[in-house]
């Protein structure tokens, strides 16, 4: 076989023009790299996370009573088909703030991983989770101790940790007694992977809520009133398939309801603190291929644009070498090799990177949001398919197009440099009025055309990666400050009913609870007002992730949710929805909702008579006498209050949660820390793309004109007369594609958060683009111009003056 | 005959615009002759060598190469034809800017099953010394002569040659036309050349002198003249 002399061509092109080859193979080798580096400890990671599941014997469900389980009701719950198991908590409020939650050593159900130091081994001493630790700046030797004020009703505290306060007496004792704990360790809970403090949480708090274990000694220390009875399950024959867990977990509810009486029941395959994890990255796994493909795609444009610009560059010499009788099919494949080659090493280099520093990185954004096992890296046959093969095979099919239709021209076209296809007929007219410089450069404009789409094309990409990194951090902002301006109330109590009250076994004596709950429960408060809430979800049989909707029952004349309407003379219920709800779903006034039980089957269909402006959560409003009847409540029922000040004479025993700007606001914190990292990688890649972009695409511009800039300069056109003819013909362009891209790249974005969220997500963040993030985008457009404007500004001065002059027939 | 050219006719553009180039040529060629095309711009013989040399196509006629008929030949059988018979030299020499002398004539050698050697052809073309250097360190003459080298190292039946000597000086264009004589003798390969030099016409064994489109005569050279002793 012979060697084809053409060939020798490859290095001397790669030296020739190293600007553009370097330019590109840098964009590519970053990309494939960071995805690589992200697929390889993704698929690691998730490698661990599946195994701990084995590995660390994690529980099949938990469930939560409000007293300890005696020993008649133990062994009727395990006559069920199951093996149960104490995983007993406490709470303590930290004097940062947050809120831990500390558990004795587990030896037989959610075994803990070691991940530094010691398991603790005396009282006062602490194993606390590994990212709580990072995320609040504790290490291993540190102490840590519980706050000092302890105030026993909102004022910072979570949702869902009313232990906390209740359990701080006890804490005063334990822990204050000796300043803390001593941190011994770093430790994963496996079932605590996603930091859920309740299952029904919006989103997981990675810094203000943590876990932590301490031994058998000190946990024998705290006060059995401050504990929470959590009971974990394994099923003694473990369903094979998710459809039978999900039926044994209904009916073993049924079950355990005759049993005990039960606070929360979460089945592992609804558990966040368990499930959310493997979801969420295996879902960053199809983003992050999706952002691959997008990524190689514009790298492949890019190559296609100066591929076809080098056709036409060597137009005379192809035509030849096609006279010659080289075919069509030889010429495509010279011409689609370095492209190829390129491709081939960036995703060499780019797997090489990303096995090695950038997988560190990516599991580093990791294990900022979830507490995560210790993970082996594991190769990744797939990733690498995908990022090196599935790039080639993009690659290959976009020049192989580029240069069939490229080449596609006879001999005779190529030896005429006549290579468009359609033929410009006549020059369009312009009026002599118009300064000649101008006149000039509409015609350059006009003659650049194509190259001009293209880099409307690539501004567009970059202005959507650049809106996407540069519009969530003030987006979680405005949300934050949104939901401050738009609360229902400054407080909202949801009031807890004694189980006592509702003990059907001993009926005198709850009814007697009952009347002390009714009495203990009502208020001065002038500005207090009562609302009833019943929990439902989204259909389960909906396209989008399921979630539940609160629905509040309100006041016809309520003073803190206006125009409720009235279902008194309509034939179904009426409701407002919450502003989140709307813009989520894409509800409106006159449309009907569906919504089923939260464990059941029953569905609700309700009118939606208004969009109510409330952006914090996915809620909706109604009549409170025709929510009390809908659900069968009773005439007088109502769950909570709404109150302008704080109430504080009520039985705090009676109070179970109060939702305050920290608990709304908890899915912005831990966006802002999870994906903080990943925005910034965004800007690096949107700005790169920019200026590769548009460093290529005017440097073909300057190429294809290298003649008549030769010309004028022949004619005695200075440096910067050239410059102001060609580059700013180019800037022009730049700022008309950049402004012309916004509004569809707003749009856009938008459209893929609203599926993102819809998809991935429970609650409703709307992504606010304000004027400083356009300006930034501006700026950072600006300054990635300017410096690639020097670059061509030189390489304008750098054209020879008899490049005019050869070469033309 | 080795080149028989039948009745060939070509027009460019519709309707009115439509121009008739070629408007019925015949001509037929041994095998070794030189042939030159004379006429004045717009004659058709450019279009003429276009279409002998299969990157042009005729409206009608025909063009039988060494007893292969042309007409019914698809791109690809083009292509191969011309891989196999053509050798090409252009008023531009059209060569590779990033490839050295000697490997802009590999690239012709590549393409042959019976090249010539290259070694050979450089110091026939006087090429030798600058077998190392890239186009852009060569003056005119010298990308021709490398362009020839690029075209004659196939060793090819045909030689088409569309004004060589177009863009050259008074001694370069001989030095270039000695070359194309010697190597007509040296390898017998035939050899058409177009030209607007009357006085080229000493060297060919046939002078065709096209006026718009048409024959206007065919002469045949008792004698040729050296490349040398050309005059103009």
């Amino acid at each position: 076989m012979k060697n084809n002399p053409l060939n020798k061509r490859f290095v001397r092109d790669l030296r020739g023009d190293l600007g553009k080859y370097l330019a590109i193979a840098l964009l590519m080798t970053l990309t494939i790299g960071f995805i690589s580096g992200f697929l390889v400890a993704d698929g690691s990671m998730i490698k661990a996370y599946n195994e701990s599941f084995t590995r660390y014997n994690i529980e099949d469900g938990n469930f939560r009573t409000q007293k300890k389980m005696n020993k008649a009701q133990w062994k009727s719950v395990e006559g069920l088909g199951l093996s149960l198991h104490e995983n007993f908590y406490r709470e303590f409020r930290i004097e940062n703030g947050s809120t831990l939650r500390v558990f004795r050593n587990r030896d037989e159900v959610n075994f803990v991983c070691l991940m530094e130091g010691a398991f603790p081994a005396a009282p006062g001493e602490i194993a606390v989770d590994r990212m709580y630790a990072d995320n609040n700046g504790l290490k291993t030797g540190d102490r840590i101790r519980p706050a000092e004020a302890v105030e026993t009703q909102g004022g910072g505290q979570p949702e869902g940790t009313q232990q906390a306060a209740n359990a701080q007496e006890g804490t005063q004792q334990a822990a204050n007694a000796r300043e803390g704990w001593l941190i011994t360790g770093l430790v994963a809970l496996p079932d605590y992977s996603a930091m859920f403090s309740d299952n029904n949480d919006t989103m997981f708090d990675a810094l203000m809520f943590g876990v932590a274990v301490c031994c058998e000694e000190e946990f024998a220390g705290y006060a059995e009133e401050g504990l929470c009875f959590d009971y974990v399950w394994k099923y003694d024959d473990p369903p094979l398939t998710e459809e039978v867990e999900k039926d044994r977990g209904e009916d073993l509810m049924k079950d355990l309801m005759k049993e005990v009486r039960l606070e929360s029941f979460v089945p592992r395959y609804a558990n966040q603190a368990i499930r959310f994890t493997g979801e969420d990255m295996g879902s960053d796994r199809a983003m992050m291929q999706l952002l691959l493909y997008i990524m190689i795609g514009i790298i492949a444009f890019v190559f296609g644009i100066t591929t076809s610009n080098t056709i036409s560059k060597e137009a005379p010499v192809i035509g030849t070498l096609r006279a010659m009788g080289f075919t069509k099919g030889e010429l495509v494949r010279h011409y689609m090799t370095m492209p190829l080659l390129v491709t081939l090493i960036s995703a060499l280099i780019g797997n090489l990177l990303g096995y090695t520093a950038l997988k560190d990185l990516c599991a580093a954004m990791y294990y900022k949001s979830y507490s995560l096992p210790t993970y082996v890296t594991v190769w990744n046959g797939t990733a690498f398919v995908e990022t090196t093969v599935v790039p080639i095979l993009i690659m290959a099919v976009v020049t192989w197009v580029t240069l069939r239709y490229s080449l596609g021209l006879t001999p005779l076209q190529f030896l005429r440099r006549d290579l468009r296809r359609r033929k410009i007929k006549k020059a369009f007219p312009l009026s002599s009025g118009i300064p000649f410089f101008d006149r000039f450069r509409i015609r350059v404009i006009a003659q650049n055309l194509p190259n001009y789409v293209v880099l409307l094309i690539g501004i567009f990409f970059a202005n959507v990666l650049l809106i996407f990194g540069l519009a969530l951090p003030p987006a979680l902002d405005h949300y934050q400050e949104a939901i401050k301006g738009n609360q229902l109330a400054d407080h909202q109590y949801i009031l807890q009913i004694p189980m006592e009250a509702m003990d059907e076994d001993h009926k005198l004596k709850s009814a007697f609870r009952m009347m002390e709950f009714m009495s203990g429960a009502e208020t001065e408060n002038e500005t207090a007002e009562k609302f009833s809430a019943y929990t439902l979800r989204t259909p389960s049989d909906g396209p989008y992730r399921k979630e539940d909707v609160m629905v509040y029952g309100m006041k016809t004349d309520s003073r803190y949710v206006e125009g409720i309407p009235s279902s008194e003379k309509s034939e179904g219920p009426q409701v407002l929805i919450s502003s989140a709800y709307s813009d989520k779903y894409d509800i409106f006034s006159g449309d009907s909702i569906v919504l089923q039980e939260k464990y059941g089957s029953e569905k609700y269909t309700l009118r939606v008579a208004g969009v109510y402006e409330y952006p914090a959560s996915i809620c909706v409003f109604m009549e409170q006498d025709a929510l009390n009847r809908l659900f069968d409540l009773g005439k007088n029922y109502y769950s909570g209050y709404l109150s302008e000040t704080p109430i504080t004479d009520i039985d705090s025993k009676y109070i179970g949660t109060e939702i305050d700007l920290e608990s709304l606001t908890k899915v912005t914190r831990q966006l802002t820390i999870s994906m903080g990292s990943l925005m910034y990688l965004l800007d690096i890649f949107a700005v790169l793309i920019f200026m590769v972009l548009i460093y290529i695409l005017s440097k073909i511009i300057i190429e294809k004109n290298a003649q008549s800039i030769s010309m004028v300069k022949i004619l005695g056109y200075s440096g910067s007369e050239i410059g102001r003819l060609y580059i700013r013909s180019t800037t022009i362009i730049y700022a008309i594609c950049f402004l012309a891209t916004i509004p569809g790249v707003t749009v856009l974005i938008r459209y893929l958060l609203k599926v993102m969220i819809r998809l991935k997500m429970t609650g409703w963040i709307e992504l606010y683009v304000d004027t400083p993030v356009y300006v930034k985008m501006l700026l950072l457009g600006t300054v990635s111009y300017a410096v690639v404007a020097v670059f061509e500004y030189r390489k304008i001065s750098k054209v020879p003056m008899d490049e005019a002059l050869k070469n033309v027939e | 005959m080795f080149l028989e050219i039948k009745e060939i006719r070509k027009s460019f553009g519709q309707g009115d615009s439509r121009v008739e180039v070629l408007k019925g040529i015949d001509l037929s060629l041994d095998k070794g002759e030189v042939c030159v095309l004379l006429g004045p711009s717009g004659s058709g013989k450019s279009t003429l060598l276009n279409i002998i040399g299969g990157i042009d196509s005729a409206d009608a006629g025909e063009i039988v190469i060494g007893g292969e008929p042309m007409s019914h030949m698809k791109e690809k059988q083009l292509t191969m034809y011309r891989r196999r018979h053509l050798g090409y030299i252009f008023q531009m020499y059209n060569l590779i800017p990033n490839l050295t002398v000697r490997e802009n004539i590999e690239v012709g050698a590549y393409l042959s099953d019976r090249p010539l050697d290259v070694d050979e052809l450089l110091r026939l073309l006087g090429l030798w010394e600058h077998r190392g250097k890239v186009p852009s360190q060569l003056s005119g003459g010298q990308q021709q002569r490398t362009a020839i080298g690029r075209a004659v190292v196939k060793n090819p039946d045909i030689l088409l040659c569309d004004e060589p000597t177009g863009a050259l000086d008074y001694k370069t264009s001989k030095e270039i036309l000695k070359l194309i004589d010697q190597v007509n003798r040296t390898y017998g390969n035939t050899v058409i050349m177009v030209t607007h030099n009357d006085a080229i016409k000493y060297m060919a064994d046939t002078v065709v002198r096209l006026r718009d489109g048409r024959i206007r005569d065919t002469v045949r050279n008792a004698q040729r003249v050296s490349a040398e002793e050309l005059e103009w």
